[in-house]
């Protein structure tokens, strides 16, 4: 028996981003706050190092399709992280490798 | 310690090998081991077991029923543990860093030894000479008559030399038992590609789907080009890749000996009674062995050093034959020695210093079904703990376990969930 407060948390959930593109691929990437907002503080914006692969993703045609392009890149801080195009909305998210 | 450049020493079959060596006129008929954790699967097959049809993976009815003859053998992993222990012990006399990958195989680091051991020809003769010479050693300990009767060494170890794990161990695999393949550097790629897929140790899926897309070789997979391969079998198809290209070189990772661990007693008035003396050793010895550095080792030199009255002072010393993480082991020597030579006056500090050690239970006794199921509870014991403490301190667990709910998935964040840990 499990307790009330049992329950599933999803991992490595994607995060909104914003991310400026040169020749098509991704050049720098900026984390978006929940709404937002323009603050006086300037955006915490990091230039992509280098783009180590690129792939596309489509599934689930047959109920909520998927369709991304994704890129695994590295930051110019040394991190290794995964931005896609979420090719139905438009949106940009990234995520750990 | 990493290195780049190393040997690889290969022992197939290493239990069944130890076997052997303990059980002398055994290869003259067909037997096997059993899984250590599992006794209805045949585990290590001899030869003649083998040219009957007897796998390794096969159920003991399986087996018997393809040979009726065969004789099956309960493993004893404590003891191969012990005679690989004695191996690396040997190897460490060639290089400081030593990295066993399971039972029977090991790299030898091989950086910056040129001006000791010479060429990479030199380097191989060098571990021949130490494999064979422990070999022998073991052979002669375990069992004298046959070492009285002048049979040859054995030569059942496979030598490779290479840049990083991956190509030394290929190289290996290729070596004709008892001799070597050594790899020069900038020959590796040439070297991989004629290599079959089997050496890359894939999951049998993935051994499957390459077969299908009628690839046989490394060099037909590196002929794809990365991306593709990426794109078919993710993280893992690029590692595949680099491996199979000879881009990608593992160092070979050194376990560093730990420093000298030392536990003293001071006692308010000079102590001369032998009995006490033992006492206070054996608690030397138990807050030694708690002592955080030496998890993970055991001990091969203890010494016990005593400040004596009047400024003179005392030592015994003990190597251990079988090093030991176990008190009643450790004390017994300095027992027997304190009763033979016992300081000449009365004792004022007494000290006990672990000075050598040898690799332990985790680096080891992977295969001991006994120390593998007691580090297994001596995890969940202080797992629980520390579940107890974080409840009372911040009102929640706080701890999560992680579960697989689609790790097939391609979409990222659905293949692995948290959920409350609970013991």
């Amino acid at each position: 028996m499990r307790s009330g407060t049992d329950k599933l948390r999803t991992l490595n959930v994607p995060q909104r981003v914003q991310v400026e593109l040169e020749n098509g691929r991704p050049k720098a990437v900026r984390k978006l706050t929940a709404a937002d907002r323009p603050t006086a503080r300037p955006p915490d914006r990091r230039f992509i190092e280098s783009v180590l692969e690129c792939w596309r993703i489509d599934d689930e045609w047959w109920r909520q399709p998927i369709s991304r392009q994704c890129y695994e890149v590295v930051l110019e801080t040394g991190g290794r992280v995964v931005l896609f195009e979420d090719l139905v909305t438009g949106e940009w998210w990234m995520q750990q490798p | 310690m990493t290195s780049l450049s190393a040997v690889c020493c290969w022992i197939p079959l290493f239990a069944l090998r130890c076997e052997e060596e303990r059980r002398p006129g055994s290869s003259a008929h067909p037997w096997a081991l059993v899984a250590p954790e599992d006794a209805r699967h045949v585990w290590q097959v001899s030869a003649l077991a083998r040219a009957a049809g007897v796998k390794a993976g096969l159920t003991v009815s399986q087996a018997v029923g393809l040979c009726p003859t065969i004789t099956l053998c309960e493993p004893d992993p404590v003891y191969y543990d012990a005679q690989f222990a004695k191996l690396l012990a040997a190897l460490n006399a060639v290089s400081p860093v030593i990295e066993p990958a399971e039972l029977g195989r090991v790299y030898v680091g091989m950086d910056g030894l040129e001006q000791l051991h010479g060429s990479p020809e030199e380097q191989i003769e060098m571990v021949q000479c130490v494999v064979r010479g422990a070999w022998a050693l073991t052979a002669s300990t375990e069992n004298p008559v046959r070492t009285a009767g002048n049979h040859a060494p054995r030569t059942t170890h496979r030598l490779g030399w290479g840049k990083g794990k991956f190509v030394s161990w290929v190289a290996a695999t290729r070596a004709r038992p008892g001799s070597a393949v050594i790899v020069p550097p900038g020959e590796e790629g040439r070297f991989l590609a004629s290599q079959p897929l089997a050496v890359l140790s894939l999951d049998p899926d993935t051994y499957r789907r390459l077969r299908q897309l009628g690839l046989r070789t490394l060099g037909d997979l590196t002929a794809l080009p990365q991306e593709a391969v990426v794109s078919q079998f993710g993280r893992a198809g690029r590692r595949m890749w680099r491996l199979a290209a000879g881009a990608l070189t593992e160092s070979i990772e050194g376990r560093a000996s730990p420093e000298p661990i030392v536990v003293a007693l001071t006692f308010f008035t000079p102590v001369a009674d032998l009995r006490m003396l033992v006492q206070t050793l054996e608690q030397l010895i138990e807050r030694a062995l708690k002592h955080p550095r030496r998890s993970g080792w055991r001990v091969r030199l203890v010494r016990a050093r005593a400040e004596l009255e009047h400024g003179a002072s005392w030592v015994l010393e003990a190597l251990l034959k079988e090093p030991s993480a176990d008190r009643q082991r450790i004390i017994a020597p300095l027992k027997t020695r304190l009763e033979q030579a016992p300081p000449t006056k009365a004792v004022e500090r007494l000290t006990v210093e672990f000075a050598a050690f040898a690799p332990g239970t985790t680096a080891l006794q992977l295969f001991a079904r006994d120390a593998g199921a007691a580090a297994r509870a001596g995890r969940r014991r202080a797992l629980r703990n520390a579940t107890r403490e974080i409840a009372l301190r911040l009102r929640r667990p706080m701890l999560y376990r992680v579960v697989p709910v689609q790790p097939w998935s391609r979409i990222p964040e659905r293949r692995y969930a948290l959920v409350d840990y609970e013991l």
